[in-house]
């Protein structure tokens, strides 16, 4: 009791000292929580904005080897080949060596793989079952090209298609969609003509649940609309992988795609398993290129990036700086005070108190202060936070992705890529573990004020202390 | 008893060696009152210090009770001037943020005492000094003499067999002078204290059972 009347006492005594110490761990552990805080949601909308491109709960995609531009010579390339022949019935167009009269109001519409080499889709079978991975899936990404033979000619269209495996709809492109209208795929759609439209892609094309869309050629009946998280760049349509198989060609000769898949989406039993799945998968498919959501982030650019890359360097940093200055600021007044007590803590000998003692008194008064200097700079914490989620202009992210479309000019072949940019809102989330690291911190700085102070007072003599003037 | 044979203190100032006590033999008996007076810098306060156990002697011996304070250990030093030795210092020396009576508290913390027995013991040195209605008030609403009482309460609280007194009428006026030392004399009667008290001043000194002279370091005694 004692005790804490001499502490609550002494703190009232030099309450501007003590509430500037306070303040100056306070200042120290609301920077650190803030930019803690801003890190973290610089975080997130990059996890969104990655999570988007493939799906929840997918943690490695595997993709066939792209065609490079050398590797794809003219003529040679994959993907799909359009010729025109003059013969004895007239003139003929040839799609991946099918020809047919050219005539007017003609639509070519073919569906094929042109980003992405095709891998066996056993190969999704032998990824799940590798130490570390939870569950594999594979795709098919393709791009429906469609090009009508007119007087008045018109631009060709393309959209993109997703081939899905619905017996794995948590895994891949569909995963993180949410049913706008419709329905989803049921097991009994594995081999039918039906189809999930993007709700965007739908609305911008008059396409609604109930309709048609054909793909390849093939009408499909249109079950259902789905919306994608923002950032996501998701297929315009999704159809069966089986009829995605049946339906798409690789390559000039229109080769098939049966049994093939060309995109692997994997799930890791946890995050510290990644490397070694990804090591697993390189030995097993040594073609194909394997993307960790840490090789993605790398390649995504934007204020995003630029906001990771400041939280990260200079807001750890400016942190740091902080809480060395406030815990310099919190050492000297305490061992200022200290000095101006010197005749106090030599009094409190002669009467027979232990250096311990002392010490005690005077490190529950910096253990005070740190507490309260923590719970200020939670506060400031999370005041920064909101400063920043209200004034912080949201941040873009941008992505090049493969556009699916092969083109074959005379000096080579190009799979062009389109960059994608989104805008993605900073939220500035102010976590439980930060706290407590906070909290810690503000202790620690004023214990560590405490302790050399404790210092100087253990090497106090008292006759020395008692002579001090003060 | 103290028993002083030879008892020296020197310190060392840069390459100069400065003798503050020098050679003392000193005897003085249980329940005595002895002054010491002397010019300011001839030691006065340093040879209070080693009587008190705050400072240790460089050469000589210097026995309490038998026990030798030179040789005894920094936790036993503190044991004993929590247990035996009380102090009364010229400038009061109160925790300023503590009232009257938990500056007279603070002394009975070492030794370990019960809340309860606290508040008793603190009551009754409060009132042997005649500071009943002064006990919750801070030291800064003290006048000087009342501070000094305070000072000679929290020395007494725990019943010392030794009061060392250090210019305990320095700060004061000369009316609150003679009440101090009145006060000091009754309770060294009453307690059975041996009083040793330091002082300039010679109507302190005079009311002492025996005076001693400091002068250079060494102590005279007038037949």
């Amino acid at each position: 009791m004692f005790f804490f009347t001499y502490l609550a006492r002494e703190l009232r005594r030099r309450l501007r000292q003590a509430v500037f110490i306070a303040l100056g761990l306070a200042v120290g552990v609301g920077l650190v929580l803030t930019v803690t805080a801003a890190s973290a949601g610089v975080k997130n909308a990059q996890a969104g904005v990655l999570k988007g491109l493939y799906g929840v709960g997918t943690d490695v995609t595997v993709t066939g080897q792209a065609p490079s531009d050398s590797q794809a010579k003219p003529g040679s390339g994959s993907g799909s080949r359009v010729s025109i022949a003059l013969g004895p019935n007239g003139a003929q167009m040839c799609v991946n060596g099918k020809c047919r009269p050219l005539k007017n109001g003609y639509t070519i519409d073919t569906l094929a793989s042109s980003s992405y080499a095709p891998m066996n889709e056993k190969a999704a079978t032998e990824i799940a079952a590798l130490h570390g991975v939870a569950a594999a899936a594979g795709g098919l990404l393709l791009t429906d090209n469609r090009t009508t033979i007119s007087q008045n000619p018109s631009p060709p269209t393309s959209f993109s298609v997703d081939g899905t495996d619905i017996s794995q709809q948590k895994l891949g492109p569909l995963s993180d969609a949410v049913t706008k209208t419709g329905r989803s795929f049921k097991p009994a759609d594995a081999n039918r003509n039906v189809a999930v439209v993007d709700a965007n892609y739908a609305t911008s094309n008059g396409l609604k649940t109930g309709g048609t869309i054909t793909i390849g050629g093939t009408k499909f009946t249109i079950i259902g609309t789905v919306a994608q998280p923002e950032g996501s760049n998701p297929p315009n349509v999704y159809i069966p992988l089986a009829r995605a198989q049946s339906l798409a060609v690789q390559g000039p000769a229109g080769g098939s795609l049966k049994n093939d898949v060309n995109t692997i989406y994997v799930t890791a039993a946890s995050a510290a398993d990644i490397p070694a799945v990804q090591r697993e998968i390189a030995k097993l498919l040594p073609n194909a290129t394997i993307t960790t959501p840490s090789s993605l982030a790398s390649e995504v650019t934007g204020s995003v990036s630029s906001a990771a890359k400041l939280a990260d360097d200079l807001g750890k940093w400016l942190s740091v700086l902080v809480l060395i200055a406030a815990f310099a600021v919190a050492v000297l007044l305490t061992m200022a005070a200290v000095s101006r007590r010197i005749r106090e803590f030599g009094t409190l000998k002669a009467l027979g108190w232990r250096g311990r003692r002392i010490i005690a008194q005077v490190m529950g008064e910096s253990f005070v202060l740190g507490v309260l200097g923590a719970g200020i700079g939670v506060g400031l914490g999370f005041a920064g936070a909101a400063i920043i989620n209200s004034i912080a202009p949201s941040l873009s992210a941008t992505l090049s992705q493969p556009t699916g479309e092969h083109i074959v000019t005379p000096s080579g072949a190009l799979n062009p890529t389109a960059s994608h940019t989104v805008s993605v809102p900073l939220v500035a989330t102010v976590s439980g573990a930060a706290i407590l690291a906070a909290v810690l911190l503000a202790v620690a700085g004023g214990l560590l004020a405490g302790m050399f102070a404790s210092w100087r007072i253990g090497r106090l003599r008292p006759a020395d202390a008692l002579s001090k003037v003060g | 008893m103290y028993e002083l044979t030879g008892v020296g203190k020197a310190y060392a100032t840069g390459s100069k060696k400065v003798v503050a006590v020098a050679g003392v033999n000193l005897t003085v008996s249980d329940g005595e009152w002895l002054a010491i007076r002397g010019r300011t810098g001839h030691g006065k306060s340093t040879l209070l210090n080693l009587l008190g156990g705050l400072d240790r002697p460089t050469s000589g011996q210097l026995l309490l009770d038998g026990r030798d304070l030179g040789r005894m250990r920094d936790a036993e030093l503190t044991r004993l001037r929590a247990t035996t030795i009380g102090f009364v210092f010229q400038t009061f020396n109160l925790v300023p943020t503590l009232s009257a009576a938990e500056n007279v508290e603070a002394a009975l913390i070492p030794l370990r005492t019960g809340r309860a027995a606290r508040r008793r013991k603190v009551a009754a040195a409060l009132d042997s000094v005649g500071l009943t209605d002064r006990a919750r008030h801070l030291p800064s609403e003290l006048s000087g003499g009342q501070q000094q009482r305070v000072a000679i309460a929290r020395a007494l609280v725990k019943e010392p067999k030794v009061l060392l007194a250090d210019e305990p009428t320095g700060n004061l006026d000369e009316e609150t002078r003679d009440e101090i030392i009145g006060l000091m004399e009754k309770l060294w009667r009453e307690y059975q204290l041996t009083l040793i008290l330091v002082s300039h001043d010679g109507a302190v000194v005079r009311r002492a059972q025996r005076v001693g002279i400091m002068s250079r370091g060494s102590i005279s005694f007038k037949a």
